[in-house]
């Protein structure tokens, strides 16, 4: 994968995700995590090479199509991209609003996962008066509110404290648990060495697989 | 009904803000030239009805003024046993001095004037008159006699009628072009503007249907508010119009295009200017959403 005429970014990878599996994707700075998950979530086309999603072949598949398949894709943006002027609730509540899923369970949906992730009290705050944290865990329930088939987190633990970042880790295992693939991306070395989960490693554009160090302390 | 829940802050864009104005300005325009249409063809039509049905009998003047050659006479006899004619008088002298009056003055005498002598003629409209028939009966008996049905006339108004309605049409056109133009410039600058938020919509699985939605009726809004507007100032300027008709205040030439007298139909046809604006609006924007968001992958 390369952007315009500029340098190859991604090169040779082959990979494939395990209905079910977690993975965390690992890399230094500008090694091409964030590459790789764009083609995941099908903001960027590969130049070259194919890209099977839930047993559809992307280039093949016609774009009137393509919504239905976003849907089932949970991403957690490393800068959030969280909508400034809506509030924390009706950031959390639009991938169910494009949906056009009933108000009534957007209300009840939406503020229960707010709760679990600790925003109970900020429902009704913007996006630039919540804290880095809290706007991530905006972010991740945004992501995760539909309980999306595979789910993409860009450093989704980069600005929270230890604690929180633990729970978080422990929501995305319960929705592995329920049938979620989940893809990590993180520079936390201790947070993958925690969990038993295989790794990949991005580095010079390619791509290795690896597995933790440790087992779960959870 | 117009308070839709907009995912992208289009309100607060400055970038829009002109908008209205615009689609103000050009109801404005098109609202004056759309009224203008409006009187011209509610005159030409008056016209028509008030000259359809009537004929006028033109006889060459009498030597030396003299009216005692009996040409009226045979002429009337013609007329009055041609089927289809209702009514034939000879316009007498005081009435063609009348018509004469503002070109020479009061005072004078029709019957000292080597004068074409005229004869009013009113002809059933549903049964018809052979025109040319008559015409070559009326010249066997009295030659010179010429008969005029305005047709000539009427045409020539008809003809410069539809001119202008064509101006109107095209400044109508033109106007629409450039508001259209003015809307996809503002829904381009939109979209540039909330770029990030639009990727955002579309990554977590929006139809463009549903982002451009979000679009149409900020437009719609915009372009219904601007045509209120645009319609106000042009009502307020027919108004001033009519009443400088009414008294007077514009020199006679004027009032030969009745002021504002088209049937009041027409005039709520002016109404939907507001509305058509806003859909043209709504209708542009859609489209220019779709089309940039298919660049998207």
């Amino acid at each position: 994968m390369r952007y315009g005429a500029g340098p190859e970014i991604l090169r040779d990878i082959t990979l494939r995700l395990e209905p079910g599996s977690f993975h965390f994707l690992t890399g230094s700075s500008g090694a091409g995590k964030s590459s790789l998950l764009k083609l995941m979530y099908l903001a960027e086309r590969p130049s070259r090479g194919l890209i099977s999603l839930f047993d559809r072949d992307i280039a093949t598949t016609p774009r009137r199509e393509m919504p239905a398949l976003r849907r089932r894709i949970g991403v957690v943006f490393q800068d959030f991209r969280l909508i400034d002027h809506l509030s924390a609730f009706d950031n959390a509540a639009l991938p169910l609003r494009v949906a056009g899923v009933d108000e009534n369970q957007i209300k009840e949906h939406v503020t229960e996962l707010l709760s679990w992730v600790g925003l109970g009290d900020l429902l009704a705050a913007k996006p630039p008066t919540l804290s880095g944290g809290q706007q991530q865990r905006v972010a991740i329930a945004r992501a995760v509110i539909r309980r999306p088939n595979l789910l993409l987190a860009d450093e989704p633990t980069g600005n929270v404290d230890e604690e929180l970042a633990l729970r978080l880790m422990r929501l995305f295992e319960e929705l592995n648990r329920l049938g979620t693939t989940l893809v990590i991306a993180t520079h936390n070395q201790s947070l993958v060495d925690r969990f038993d989960h295989p790794h990949l490693h991005l580095a010079n554009g390619e791509l290795h697989t690896g597995r933790a160090r440790k087992r779960s302390v959870l | 009904m117009l308070r839709a829940r907009l995912d992208l802050p289009l309100e607060r864009d400055g970038s829009v803000r002109f908008l209205p104005w615009i689609v103000a300005l050009m109801v404005y325009l098109a609202s004056l030239a759309l009224a203008g249409t409006l009187v011209v063809r509610d005159a030409v039509e008056r016209w028509d009805r008030g000259l359809t049905g009537t004929l006028t009998v033109e006889l060459p003047a009498a030597s030396a003024g003299s009216r005692a050659d009996g040409a009226v006479e045979l002429a009337l006899k013609v007329l009055r046993t041609t089927p289809g004619v209702v009514r034939a008088d000879p316009v007498d002298a005081r009435r063609t001095a009348a018509l004469l009056e503002p070109w020479l003055g009061k005072d004078i005498d029709a019957e000292d004037l080597p004068l074409p002598r005229l004869i009013d003629v009113e002809t059933e409209p549903r049964v018809g008159v052979d025109l040319a028939a008559l015409g070559q009966r009326l010249a066997a008996a009295v030659p010179g006699a010429q008969l005029d049905d305005h047709r000539r006339w009427l045409d020539r108004v008809l003809r410069t009628a539809l001119a202008l309605e064509i101006v109107a049409g095209m400044v109508v056109a033109l106007v629409g072009l450039a508001a259209v133009l003015a809307v996809v410039f503002a829904t381009r600058t939109g979209l540039a503007v909330h770029h990030g938020i639009v990727e955002v919509l579309h990554l977590i699985g929006a139809r463009d249907g549903y982002i451009a939605r979000q679009f149409e009726w900020h437009a719609l809004r915009l372009g219904i508010k601007g045509g209120i507007a645009g319609l106000l100032l042009a009502t307020a300027t027919l108004v001033g119009v009519a009443a400088a008709a009414q008294v007077g205040a514009i020199d006679d030439a004027v009032r030969v295009v009745p002021a504002l007298s088209a049937p009041a139909i027409d005039w709520a046809l002016l109404l939907l200017l507001p509305v058509v604006a806003g859909l043209v609006a709504m209708l542009t924007a859609r489209i220019t959403v779709l089309r940039a968001l298919k660049r998207l992958p």
